[in-house]
């Protein structure tokens, strides 16, 4: 949490000066992150991704109108979420909403669908989250995609025997399925699986029965505080093999667990050494305003709110008006947007797909093993 | 605005009815409970399942789930008979964490994590109808339904049991019916609250129904002051609202408003146990030692 306070602060006070840079009335971007509470870590990671795509957006004039941020705390919960939604749509006229979590996504979809306000998901995963509204996007590939990209990884490293840890919600009982028919036709087993609760802290009896099997890998599909309950739950109780999972162990608090050391994960490719110039800039950027690495969830949202900047654009230059209709259809025009990590693709659903690359946590940072 | 302060009234509305209910089992019978959210859950996916599968007709659908969720009180009712003070505490916790787990397990008819999404709007007779009208409707009567009884003879057996409950069964009141009846009445209204909660919301998962919910339905009622008419509506009132008309004030930055909002509740809370220990309309005599 080092630095957030001061630099969220900063860049609030900042933002009606930014606005009042261009001319008109500024268009709102919503926020519906949990900014309090257990899942606090995710709202600040989230918000930087905004903020800095807010700031390259004003920077480079994609816009002729300003932009504004206008947060809602959610908790993480569906109802807050609502009530955040409403005010969001009635009272502040967002023009565009950015939301994370699959409960709240769901609780909010409705309001959006009868407003027709953009929302974009771009940190739930949740396999259920495609298609809940014309106007319901996700700028992240759904877990299930990236699960699918681990299985040849885990064969190239031998890691054939796998032992499923998951929460017993879509999220988790798309990737069972996924371990269940893809698994053994990629040449693995699946040799157990073990559904925990989404309150559940303590992993000993799950270690337990996990060592028993002697997989060669234990997959984790969970989120939140949690993921490093487990990871340390496992650890503590002797299970020794490596580690994998999917973009949700992408936070600072898993980099710095000494017992995620050579943990194992998939998230959607993005070359910050190497990679194109908006990626590289992204990179160097965040550095200098945030103080460490940009992560997945950071790049999620800053490609949230850059699509919202390139599809807006587009329509100002075609001098159209910007809603929820001019905005879907622009995205369906063009399908295809140069964002951070490269090309990215929109089906009708508004669901993305990226390339997907295998990471590894070493030594506090994160280290690409293959793309 | 207006469609903001309508869903901020609705949803205060609900939550009005749960507090003004679960201050029946507290207030006036002394059944510290917390697992109200539980019964609120029972009636919500109840009522959800109803206009999911058969008609979303708002007024069958608080029917339904008032019957599910006071017939289901037993539950609750049972272990009331039997332990009483921090013992019923302890066990209504059980009874919290039990039904959540149910209610992430049993898939078919929870939607498990994932919830039921898509739920009907509200309807009667097949007209669309605005979600605060019911709730306020269900609210004016089970606040009069409340006031009936507090002012009557079964009134005043809750309160005997709430005092002295050997003295009560002394004077040969029947404990057992009555905290049963209390029990039942205040789990059938959070039914009632479930099932408006599911319609106004469209979507409804567990997450609305755990202990941390409970916990916030208990704070209204002791917030307010238990064992009055309208301490429970003012507090639930209170602790809606004071999140939201945070949001409004300019000189928080918007990013840093979870913080605030949370330093902001605790230390309200703090003051207003110190300064009104039997909430803001209880009675001053009730809440401090003497």
């Amino acid at each position: 949490m080092r630095l957030s306070r001061r630099a969220l602060l900063g860049s609030a006070i900042a933002a009606p000066t930014l606005a009042r840079a261009q001319g008109g009335d500024p268009y709102v971007l919503g926020t519906l992150f949990p900014l309090s509470g257990p899942n606090a870590e995710y709202g600040k990671v989230f918000t930087e991704g905004v903020q800095l795509a807010m700031q390259h957006a004003e920077a480079e004039r994609m816009l002729r109108r300003p932009l504004r941020l206008q947060a809602e705390d959610t908790q993480a919960l569906p109802q807050q979420a609502v009530v955040g939604m409403t005010k969001l749509v009635n009272v502040d006229r967002a023009n565009y909403v950015m939301v994370g979590f699959t409960a709240v996504s769901k609780a909010v979809a409705p309001i959006g669908d009868r407003s027709k306000t953009v929302m974009v998901n771009g940190g739930a995963v949740g396999p259920d989250l495609a298609g809940l509204s014309p106007y319901f996007w996700n700028t992240i590939p759904l877990a299930h995609l990236e699960t699918r990209e681990m299985l040849p990884f885990m064969m190239r490293r031998n890691l054939k025997r796998v032992a499923l840890v998951y929460v017993d919600d879509p999220l988790g009982d798309a990737i069972l399925g996924i371990f269940r028919n893809d698994l053994p036709r990629a040449g693995g087993e699946l040799v157990g699986s073990f559904s925990i609760p989404r309150t559940a802290q303590q992993f000993g009896p799950v270690a337990a029965r996990i060592r028993q099997t002697r997989p060669d890998t234990v997959y984790i599909a969970s989120f939140g505080a949690q993921q490093g309950q487990i990871i340390k739950g496992l650890r503590d109780n002797g299970v020794s093999v490596p580690l994998t999972s999917y973009s949700a162990m992408n936070l600072e608090s898993i980099r710095n667990l000494a017992e995620a050391e050579g943990l194992l994960f998939t998230s959607q490719q993005t070359d910050f050494a190497s990679g194109d110039e908006l990626t590289r800039r992204y990179a160097t950027d965040f550095k200098a305003r945030f103080g460490s690495d940009p992560g997945t969830y950071n790049t999620n949202y800053y490609n949230a709110t850059r699509l919202f900047c390139l599809l807006a654009g587009k329509l100002e230059r075609e001098n159209k008006e910007v809603n929820g209709d001019t905005l879907r259809a622009a995205l369906l025009e063009q399908k295809e947007f140069d964002l951070v990590g490269g090309r990215a693709t929109f089906d009708e659903q508004g669901s993305m797909t990226a390339a997907i690359q295998i990471n590894e946590v070493r030594g506090g940072r994160v280290n690409v093993v293959t793309g | 605005m207006t469609a903001y302060l309508a869903n901020l009234a609705t949803l205060a509305a609900i939550f009005g009815i749960l507090a003004a209910t679960l201050n029946v089992a507290v207030g006036y019978a002394g059944i510290f409970s917390v697992a109200h959210a539980v019964f609120f859950g029972l009636g919500a996916y109840a009522g959800a399942q109803l206009a999911l599968l058969v008609v979303p007709d708002a007024l069958l659908a608080m029917v339904v789930a008032a019957l599910v969720a006071g017939g289901l009180s037993l539950c609750l009712a049972l272990p009331a008979l039997r332990v009483r003070g921090e013992y019923f505490v302890a066990a209504s916790l059980g009874l919290q964490m039990m039904a959540t787990t149910l209610f992430t397990e049993a898939k078919g008819l929870t939607g498990g994590m994932g919830g039921l999404v898509g739920i009907p709007r509200p309807m009667i007779l097949g007209v669309e109808v605005p979600t605060l009208a019911l709730a306020l409707t269900a609210l004016v009567l089970i606040l009069l339904a409340t006031w009936l009884m507090a002012r009557g003879s079964f009134g005043r057996t809750l309160r005997a049991i709430r005092d002295a409950e050997s003295a009560a069964e002394a004077l040969g009141k029947n404990i057992n019916a009555a905290k049963a009846l209390a029990v039942a009445f205040a789990c059938a209204g959070a039914g009632v609250a479930g099932a408006l909660f599911a319609l106004h919301m469209s979507f409804v998962n567990v997450e609305s129904f755990t202990l941390d919910q409970s916990v916030l339905i208990m704070a209204m009622v002791i917030v307010g002051g238990t064992g009055t008419l309208w301490g429970p509506l003012l507090g639930a009132v209170l602790l809606l609202s004071l999140p939201a008309g945070l949001s409004f004030l300019p000189f928080i930055p918007p990013t840093e408003i979870g913080a605030v909002q949370q330093i902001l509740y605790g230390a309200a809370m703090t003051l207003l146990m110190i300064f009104r220990p039997a909430g803001l309309l209880g009675d001053m005599r009730t809440g401090r030692k003497a």
